[in-house]
């Protein structure tokens, strides 16, 4: 526990040297505030634009609150997916090949300890730059464009980020499992695309699959309801992060020295 | 053409993007060496907006252990 303490403030002070406690949360943030001005300000970016026939009138609906709100969401799967991993790739394996990790393993520590310490601080990052994004999606959309239901918006909210915990999870997995930066975005940006188009495709026989998630999140907040599967995916994906995790602990153990 | 922009909305989008582009040059000032020469990294980080920023931050920067 006194390891796990020590690794996780080292890790915290890693985040913020590499400044990333800096410039993700100010990018979800960026993402968050962007979707409701965006929507609000559509007719008159489209009349800004200008290539419109002349006498062409576009009905637009000014969608409601939650509908602006799941759309952010959708932003946060594209954009905000990209951007966790870009940030949390190199947690593992850059110190596997800058000798740090041989340097503290040299010493009797725990690799749990270790590896949960980078989990806990890759959950704490993820928790306060999709809170603090949301929040200002949630102030914004509320501003301009209409009331969200409170309960409906934080359920969303916790099921979203269940998603991105699970998204660095499993980047925290691969990035454990091999070197290459790129080869680590690669391969979990992959997967939880996949994963999300899976769904996307096949909703019934994937509809306990971590990548209902999102679906369920944007669910909760049109419907009211995430529909069924909903217990089963909480239940799957939590089962995936824990397999994830070991999985994490078992391949530092494994490769510690090797590059 | 005249439309109103609404600057009291776009700017906590503004003040985000300074943020991000002087605390990248404020970093790259202080960095011995990045990925590919400095002065293109400074061009990126002015004129490549938020993008830019934070193109410098995932992979301009290298991590000094």
């Amino acid at each position: 526990m006194k390891q796990f303490g020590l690794f996780f403030r080292k890790e915290m002070l890693e985040m913020g040297r590499s400044y990333r406690w800096l410039w993700v949360p100010l990018v979800f943030l960026m993402l968050g505030v962007m979707q409701p001005i965006v929507t609000r300000f559509m007719p008159e970016i489209l009349k800004a634009a200008g290539n419109m026939p002349k006498g062409m009138t576009i009905m637009m609906e000014m969608p409601s609150g939650a509908e602006v709100l799941a759309q952010t969401l959708g932003q946060y799967n594209a954009i905000g997916i990209l951007i966790l991993v870009l940030s949390l790739m190199t947690m593992i394996s850059g110190e596997r090949q800058s000798g740090v990790s041989q340097m503290i393993f040299s010493k009797p520590v725990s690799f749990v300890s270790y590896a949960a310490a980078k989990w806990m601080s890759m959950i704490s990052l993820i928790t306060a730059s999709f809170g603090l994004g949301y929040a200002g999606a949630w102030y914004y959309t509320v501003q301009m464009i209409g009331p969200v239901d409170t309960a409906a918006a934080v359920k969303a909210a916790l099921f979203y980020l269940l998603w991105m915990w699970f998204a660095g999870s499993l980047t925290l997995l691969f990035s454990s499992l091999m070197n290459p930066a790129a080869g680590i975005a690669f391969v979990s940006l992959g997967a939880a695309l996949l994963l999300s188009l899976a769904y996307g495709m096949l909703p019934r026989y994937m509809a306990w699959s971590p990548g209902a998630l999102p679906q369920i999140s944007a669910k909760v907040l049109l419907q009211g309801s995430g529909g069924t599967g909903t217990m089963g995916a909480l239940l799957i994906t939590i089962l995936f992060m824990i397999i994830f995790f070991v999985g994490a602990v078992y391949m530092t153990q494994r490769k510690r020295a090797r590059f | 053409m005249n439309t109103d922009i609404p600057w009291d909305l776009i700017a906590p989008l503004i003040v985000i993007w300074l943020i991000l582009a002087v605390v990248g040059l404020i970093s790259l000032s202080r960095t011995e060496s990045t990925r590919g020469p400095k002065w293109l990294w400074v061009v990126i980080i002015v004129c490549g907006n938020i993008l830019g920023s934070v193109l410098y931050f995932v992979v301009g920067r290298k991590d000094v252990s």
